[in-house]
């Protein structure tokens, strides 16, 4: 049962060389940001390793898990893929995995690991957990990697209906939370329908699961699909859970520290700043409060936290291809011709999809598509279209199609004064934005484009590519 | 005790490390929620040192914008 928990991928991280462990004293501040910074930045993104920080100073004995999912070669592991696995290849081992939807089977069970340990007075979360500030201005001390459970007040018992959340988490007092949810979050509707009844919203933070339970809390599912069954499907296991101590709320069984309250109804608090995805702080806000009455974790638990800031961060790998699937096939719905997308870029601000053209100047309708799904109308501002063969993670060929296909006067649109996303920098006022689409698709009939010849991609040089990799490490031995 | 960041006396010490080793010493306002650590960088902690553009000093907490408004009561 390992396998569904975080400590179990670790385990295979470890094996797999993306594990250290940190064993030199750090201070809370500023070092264990320093050294989320760089796990993330070796090789961009792409090969650093997880980081176990086993000897933070005034926290003796305690454990932080730092960079879990940060890199590609991590998210490879995730998968079960060679970690050196191109992105592409991983993207579409991801859709498969994705297609099997809310198909997973749940189980649950008693006497749960991650309530082997219960607190339930005089809890001091600043003494249980080694917290330590994310950037140097935000407000406090963040989870960044929180999956919030709650359930619908109108419809308690409806389990497609209850919610897993990635949404950040200050702690502002030894028993109490700051919480940004936002009206449009799946639960920012569970807690209007709560203050109009005028109760106390019952909520579990998980601290602390396996990557694939952190990827679809936050993961832009719909209203009524469970995020558990999506990790049982993705997973092609069942999802283990258990009950928290004081409320119907369901929980990741294994889950390493679960900290269980409600939510103070019908009162705002000050909250933030916090450096975000965009790489920009976000003001301060009055937002929601979480009173805790419980605390409950495995036995030598291990927080675990992510970095977050400039980009590329553990946020961006964490989130960017569960929102590329998403739109993948909310466009295939009724677009076959869209053959991959990339929105990988701060949550799916830029785009990249690779089309065939079904006719001329079909690839601008995918873009205005894609400009209005439920993601992309706030995000998809950038939008860029390239041809059905170009690899959109391949930056390189994206940057040849833009190169050689785009007709500034003819393929460039500018669409001004649409939903934005309010933490996206330029948006102003924050909340609105535009539309950029660049269509760098070849012009398809009865489009006219000049007669040329483009030199053919060559497929059958990929089997060469394995053989002069085991030529060149054998050089190297 | 002195908030660093809106500098009114709502702040108070809420934690010390828990491994015995007075290492350092979390406080925390309640006006604001500003938190923080004894052992943090000087321009994090001290007022006269941090970024003015990330203080409250003389804000008024309810002219601080809500995201999510308060909705009606549902009888």
């Amino acid at each position: 049962m390992e396998g569904k928990s975080l400590r179990g991928f670790l385990e295979k991280l470890e094996k797999a060389g993306q594990l250290v462990h940190y064993t030199d004293e750090v201070m809370p501040e500023p070092d264990i940001r320093r050294i989320g910074r760089a796990a993330v930045d070796i090789a961009a993104g792409n090969t650093g390793p997880a980081v176990l920080l086993e000897n933070i100073k005034g926290y003796k004995g305690k454990r932080l898990a730092i960079n879990v999912l940060g890199t590609w070669a991590n998210n490879a592991v995730m998968l079960g893929m060679d970690k050196d696995t191109p992105l592409k290849d991983q993207f579409f081992e991801f859709a498969r995995r994705w297609a099997g939807g809310s198909d997973g089977e749940l189980k649950w069970i008693k006497d749960a690991p991650c309530q082997e340990v219960k607190i339930t007075e005089d809890i001091n979360l600043y003494e249980i957990l080694p917290l330590f500030r994310v950037n140097k201005y935000d407000a406090g001390f963040y989870f960044s990697k929180a999956s919030v459970v709650t359930r619908d007040p109108e419809e308690p018992d409806n389990i497609d209906k209850q919610n897993v959340g990635m949404y950040r988490v200050q702690v502002q007092g030894p028993d109490t939370l700051g919480i940004q949810v936002l009206p449009f979050h799946d639960g920012g509707i569970h807690l209007r329908k709560a203050e109009e009844m005028g109760k106390a919203l019952p909520v579990a933070v998980c601290l602390g699961v396996h990557p694939v339970i952190s990827l679809m809390a936050s993961a832009p599912l719909q209203y009524d699909q469970s995020e558990y069954k999506y990790a049982a499907a993705f997973m092609g296991a069942p999802q283990i859970l258990t009950k928290t101590l004081a409320a119907n709320l369901d929980i990741p069984a294994y889950t390493e520290i679960v900290l269980e309250g409600e939510f103070v109804p019908r009162g705002r608090f000050v909250e933030g700043p916090f450096g975000e995805f965009p790489g920009s702080y976000s003001g301060s806000r009055r937002q929601f409060r979480i009173k805790l009455n419980a605390v409950t974790t495995r036995k030598n638990p291990i927080f675990e936290n992510l970095y977050v800031g400039r980009p590329w961060t553990e946020h961006d790998t964490l989130i960017g291809l569960n929102t590329s699937a998403t739109l993948y096939f909310q466009l295939r719905e009724t677009m076959p011709e869209v053959k991959a997308v990339n929105a990988i870029y701060q949550h799916g601000l830029t785009i990249i999809v690779a089309t065939d053209n079904r006719f001329g100047a079909y690839a601008k309708t995918v873009g205005m598509r894609l400009a209005s799904t439920p993601h992309g109308t706030s995000y998809a501002k950038n939008i860029i279209l390239v041809d059905g063969d170009v690899d959109p993670f391949n930056l390189v060929q994206v940057m040849w199609a833009l190169s050689t296909r785009v007709r500034p006067q003819k393929d460039v649109i500018v669409i001004p004064n649409t939903p934005g996303m309010p933490l996206d920098p330029c948006s102003e006022p924050p909340g609105i934005g535009g539309k950029l689409i660049i269509d760098a698709t070849t012009p398809t009939a009865p489009e006219i484009s000049r007669e040329v010849r483009m030199v053919d991609s060559i497929p059958e040089s990929e089997p060469y590519q394995k053989i002069l990799v085991e030529l060149q490490k054998a050089a190297a031995r | 005790m002195k908030c660093v960041r809106c500098l009114t006396d709502n702040a108070a010490k809420v934690a010390e490390a828990p491994d015995q080793s007075k290492a350092w010493e979390v406080f925390v306002c309640n006006r604001c929620n500003f938190v923080w650590r004894s052992t943090e960088e000087p321009e994090v902690i001290e007022p006269e040192k941090r970024d003015p553009w990330f203080q409250l000093a003389g804000v008024e907490i309810e002219n601080i914008p809500v995201f999510s408004p308060v909705p009606p009561l549902k009888k």
